[in-house]
């Protein structure tokens, strides 16, 4: 009787444990790579609150950025409504990047100018 | 990390690229010079059809008489060279890289092709390896450097391998990753690998010796 009891105390935690680790995960937030037809990566790790907190982010346009028609950049007016991908093709159109592209120069570009944060492919693409 | 990694990614990679393009051209000019001081004779049988016809003939597995005395020898060598060449070329993430420095790219590998294509070359390695050591007419023409060139080839797909797979260490082995590539590129035209530069030449000569003056193929 004292076994099973320890038994299922045990089972237990563990289980608890297990889902609470689980439960956790849901913190990890990744780029919504929806749009990609045939990815070949796993998704980008992207925790949005920690990383703007960490860069110091305030202006949601320093990544959600607008261009108007002859490709240049809007000041002060931001895209965080939309999704990426709502003017970002797969494919490149003229001066505007794909979808992958644009996320590869959006954040590595920045990492490189503030010589900050993740560079290599698979600090981004990480894999479980 | 940032400044190693940008180091061996930007300033590096032009060393090496400069280094083994640059080599390229100047051991064909050397062994062009070479001919026309020593043995500008050779150019009285050269012949076009000749060197094509051998140089095509050596390119099919099993069409010659050498490639059929040793087959498994014959097939380790096709998919090694093949898969050697074709998987950094059109390897994804190469490509990305030559995109976002230079808006070039081109037709990629699937990753898992690349991956298995990867394996293929650290087999072939492997399996030289073991030739080298226990065959003995392989022995017989064996320098200490020629285990030093096998590691300098087997490193990028060693070290791409398990940065791929993001195995150990992921950053440091990118790094060494990157670090064995351009090695490897620097070691190609001054080392035993100048077989890349030299080999449709040597090909080139025999056909049109066995052509043209001896009148019998060299397969």
């Amino acid at each position: 009787m004292k076994k099973a009891a320890i038994l299922v105390s045990l089972v237990l935690t563990v289980s608890t444990l297990l889902w609470v680790t689980a439960w956790s995960q849901e913190d990890i937030v990744v780029l919504d790579a929806s749009a990609f037809e045939n990815s070949q990566r796993p998704p980008s790790v992207f925790v949005h609150e920690e990383h703007n907190e960490k860069a110091e982010i305030e202006d949601c346009n320093a990544c959600h950025h607008v261009y108007d028609d002859e490709g240049k950049l809007v000041e002060d007016e931001s895209s965080e409504d939309q999704l990426c991908s709502d003017c970002h093709g797969l494919d490149a159109e003229g001066r505007q990047p794909g979808l992958m592209k644009a996320f590869h120069v959006n954040c590595k570009g920045c990492h490189l100018e503030q010589k900050k944060g993740p560079i290599m492919c698979g600090e981004c693409h990480q894999r479980g | 990390m940032h400044d190693v990694y940008n180091f061996v990614a930007g300033p590096l990679v032009w060393v090496a690229f400069i280094v083994f393009f640059g080599g390229w051209l100047f051991r064909l000019i050397r062994m062009f010079s070479l001919i026309n001081k020593k043995e500008p004779f050779i150019y009285t049988y050269m012949s076009w059809k000749y060197s094509f016809r051998s140089i095509f003939r050596w390119m099919i597995p099993f069409a010659t008489t050498n490639w059929r005395r040793k087959p498994v020898l014959t097939i380790v060598t096709f998919a090694f060279h093949i898969c050697l060449i074709i998987t950094p070329i059109f390897l994804l993430a190469h490509i990305i890289l030559f995109d976002e420095a230079w808006n070039i790219s081109w037709w990629s590998l699937p990753e898992g092709w690349a991956d298995v294509m990867t394996l293929i070359v650290i087999g072939c390695c492997i399996y030289f390896l073991v030739r080298r050591l226990k065959s003995p007419e392989v022995q017989f023409v064996t320098y200490p450097s020629d285990y030093i060139i096998l590691a300098i080839v087997a490193a990028p797909f060693i070290t791409g391998f398990l940065a791929y797979h993001q195995w150990i260490n992921y950053q440091l082995m990118l790094i060494l990753h990157i670090l064995a590539g351009e090695i490897m590129l620097m070691a190609i035209p001054f080392t035993r690998l100048s077989h890349m530069i030299f080999s449709p030449f040597t090909r080139a000569y025999m056909g049109s010796e066995f052509g043209g003056v001896r009148h019998t193929r060299d397969w």
